[in-house]
């Protein structure tokens, strides 16, 4: 699959998980890459670009027996871009679907 | 690739393109290595999976491009300096307008002054009886009342002005380098509330006074003229009318 049009997506992805509960990096990784395929490393791009858009926060969280770990959470911009950027998202992929669909028929 | 030529490359792409806190980005994918070891995987099929160092290193790029942040914060100057060009005429514009207002100001006062003592240097004042002069002497002690008003909050005005041009100025220097951006200052006059009402209360009064004595200069002026156009009576412009 493309690599450019799945990027795109990977932002949402990451905020979809991250509404969740608050995740380090690594988890993240592992999340996306079970999921989508793309190569492990492309995570902490997406995580910075998110973050200095002022759409994720970090935090350093001690870990039992281990060095602390930085932690990532939604702000609430990023509470309200999930929300959009999903419902645009899920409208997006509907038509598409209709569209892919439909010439199917043909 | 082992960890440590990963890591290497991966910080030297990062310099190359000018990103800051390359530290930052390797200590992530420190701990994604650490991670990864811990369940049993070789450095080399770690470094393979996370794709080439160059390519990630490109993908931060993206972000903070450093060549294009000292672009950018080359057009912010070019943009403040013509910006700030005509900004500077338009004040030295408005700070000419208010030393007009300042010498109209004087001039108001010392026509009053002139009016009321009965002074006529150089002839200058054309001629009228000295009750009609003074009463217009009162109504131009108002208008110099209501034009210092008129100064002062001008002044004011102009000064707040500059100040928020200067935090404009400031604030887009800073947004381009990168540096905290500050609040804006408003354009408005921060008076102190009780100096703001002073002020239009003076202006209020000075006003309505002037208004109230010039009309009843005029009055004066056609009763003892005998006529509307009192100033042709008094050949103020070099002829009588009534001729």
């Amino acid at each position: 699959m493309n690599t450019q049009y799945k990027k795109g997506v990977l932002e949402l992805c990451v905020l979809a998980l991250l509404k969740k509960r608050d995740c380090y990096g690594y988890e993240i990784s592992e999340y996306l890459s079970n999921h989508i395929d793309i190569a492990d490393g492309t995570v902490y791009p997406i995580l910075r670009k998110l973050k200095s858009d002022g759409v994720l926060a970090t935090y350093l969280q001690e870990e039992s027996g281990g060095p602390p770990r930085k932690y990532y959470s939604l702000t609430e911009l990023g509470k309200k871009t999930y929300q959009n950027d999903r419902a645009e998202y899920l409208d997006f992929a509907k038509s598409i679907r209709d569209l892919l669909e439909d010439d199917n028929d043909d | 690739m082992t960890k440590n030529e990963f890591l290497d490359k991966l910080e030297s792409e990062l310099k190359k393109n000018g990103i800051e806190d390359a530290a930052d980005i390797l200590g992530e994918y420190e701990e994604h290595f650490a991670f990864k070891l811990a369940d049993g995987f070789t450095e080399e099929e770690i470094a393979s999976k996370l794709g080439k160092p160059a390519e990630l290193a490109a993908q931060f790029e993206n972000e903070k491009p450093g060549e294009k942040r000292g672009g950018r914060k080359f057009t912010t100057v070019i943009g403040l300096i013509i910006t700030d060009f005509f900004a500077l005429i338009c004040f030295v514009l408005l700070w000419a307008w208010e030393v007009i207002m300042a010498a109209a100001t004087v001039g108001f006062g010392a026509l009053a002054a002139c009016l009321i003592c009965g002074l006529n240097y150089r002839s200058l004042i054309p001629p009228m009886p000295y009750w009609c002069g003074a009463i217009f002497g009162l109504s131009f002690i108002a208008l110099t009342i209501l034009a210092a008003v008129g100064c002062i909050y001008f002044a004011a005005y102009l000064r707040q002005l500059m100040r928020s041009f200067a935090r404009f100025n400031h604030n887009a220097m800073a947004s381009a380098s990168g540096r905290p951006v500050l609040p804006p200052v408003p354009t408005y006059p921060q008076l102190p509330a009780k100096m703001r009402r002073t002020l239009r209360q003076f202006a209020l009064v000075s006003l309505a006074a002037f208004a109230v004595c010039f009309v009843l200069g005029m009055i004066v002026s056609m009763l003892s003229a005998h006529a509307l156009g009192f100033w042709h009576a008094w050949g103020w412009f070099g002829y009588t009318g009534l001729n």
